[in-house]
């Protein structure tokens, strides 16, 4: 379909809108009000319960420090206890700023620089909380088995075989989990450094 | 009361611009009735610091691509919408059905634009001149120009892929 084409079905198109006028006064000012309260439930909800379960159980081992009587738990209870405060952040960060993009007074150009770089900060700190959850997975066992039912995981478990199977299976689904992570964020990681590039291109 | 009645007969009187935006971001009916609400919300939110320094229908354009593009993308939606389904087009009660393959077309090689793209080819599509455009996008309407003169290359390329 050639430009000239595309204009004049979008033209007819534009016609056949302005015939068929629907709005009245009271569906405008409803959508403005339910909108807004769709777009609090939007950021309350799946963020704020994320963020307050990581914040509990990082609490948690906190006023548990006692506890973890031996070094490697110690420094396994404070490794879970950092990456809990930092994985909420990660999305919570990116969602805050997205918000707060000037979208009356921008450009289309300046929003659209904004937002792809905004997007790309979110994939790459995403990319890290994968990473993170990854390493939690781990530190926080010997601190939950620890808090939980008073145990050392490495000294009191009666037998080793769990945990000599679950290393290498650790590492194999690591390695396959790298893969998945770096090949679902290469290729949109590359479409918008193309549209940056493209957009602070001089004039 | 009377900012209201003025929003409300804004809108009105330019729904049609919203609904154009809403078919060119979106690919279903929810996510367009979604998309409609948010561009109405945004242009309510924005409608104070419009004082008439530029057009309405730049002002309008301006915040509805921003909304477009800006929009955090959700799954799954399930809050109560109002029913805008009256004022979302429905084709086939409309139109004969060689025209509603045209549209087709025309909606399948806008979609295959960037968002850069998409948002010029709109503007081009409603007759805007290049400086309006430009006034809009924040592009010079020299840069407006070299776009729009890729975009036609890229649309014929797609004719002959296809």
């Amino acid at each position: 379909m050639e430009l000239e084409e595309m204009q004049a079905v979008w033209s007819q198109m534009s016609d056949q809108i302005e015939k068929q006028k629907k709005l009245t006064d009271k569906m405008i000012i409803m959508m403005t009000q339910e909108q807004y309260r769709k777009k609090l439930n939007k950021i309350a909800y799946p963020e704020i319960i994320g963020a307050v379960i990581c914040y509990s159980v990082a609490i948690l081992i906190l006023f548990n420090l006692e506890k973890l009587d031996n070094w490697y738990s110690l420094v396994s209870g404070l490794i879970s206890v950092v990456t809990l405060l930092v994985l909420p952040v990660l999305s919570l960060k990116w969602i805050s700023k997205m918000r707060n993009i000037n979208i009356s007074g921008n450009s289309y150009k300046e929003t659209l620089i904004e937002y792809t770089k905004g997007k790309q900060r979110f994939k790459k700190s995403m990319k890290l909380g994968y990473y993170l959850g990854f390493v939690l997975m781990f530190v926080i066992m010997p601190v939950s088995s620890k808090i939980i039912k008073g145990k050392d995981l490495f000294t009191e478990t009666k037998s080793i075989w769990p945990i000599v199977i679950a290393i290498p299976l650790a590492i194999i689904f690591f390695f396959v989990f790298t893969k998945w992570v770096y090949k679902s964020y290469t290729g949109s990681m590359n479409s918008a450094e193309v549209l940056i590039k493209e957009l602070e291109e001089k004039e | 009361m009377a900012k209201e009645y003025e929003f409300t007969q804004i809108i009105k009187d330019h729904e049609g611009v919203i609904f154009k935006i809403t078919t060119i971001y979106t690919n279903n009916h929810e996510d367009q009735k979604d998309l409609y609400q948010e561009i109405v919300y945004q242009l309510w939110k924005s409608f104070d610091n419009f004082r008439g320094d530029s057009k309405i229908s730049t002002w309008m354009y301006r915040v509805g691509l921003n909304t477009a593009i800006t929009r955090l993308k959700k799954e799954k939606r399930k809050g109560n919408q109002i029913g805008i389904d009256q004022v979302i087009m429905k084709q086939t009660d409309q139109y004969d059905t060689e025209f509603e393959e045209r549209l087709k077309i025309l909606y399948a090689h806008i979609h295959g634009l960037n968002e850069l793209e998409k948002g010029l080819m709109l503007l081009l599509l409603e007759g805007k001149k290049y400086e309006e455009i430009a006034s809009i996008t924040g592009l010079s309407p020299s840069n407006v120009g070299t776009r729009i003169s890729r975009i036609k290359q890229k649309l014929k390329t797609q004719i002959v892929k296809k």
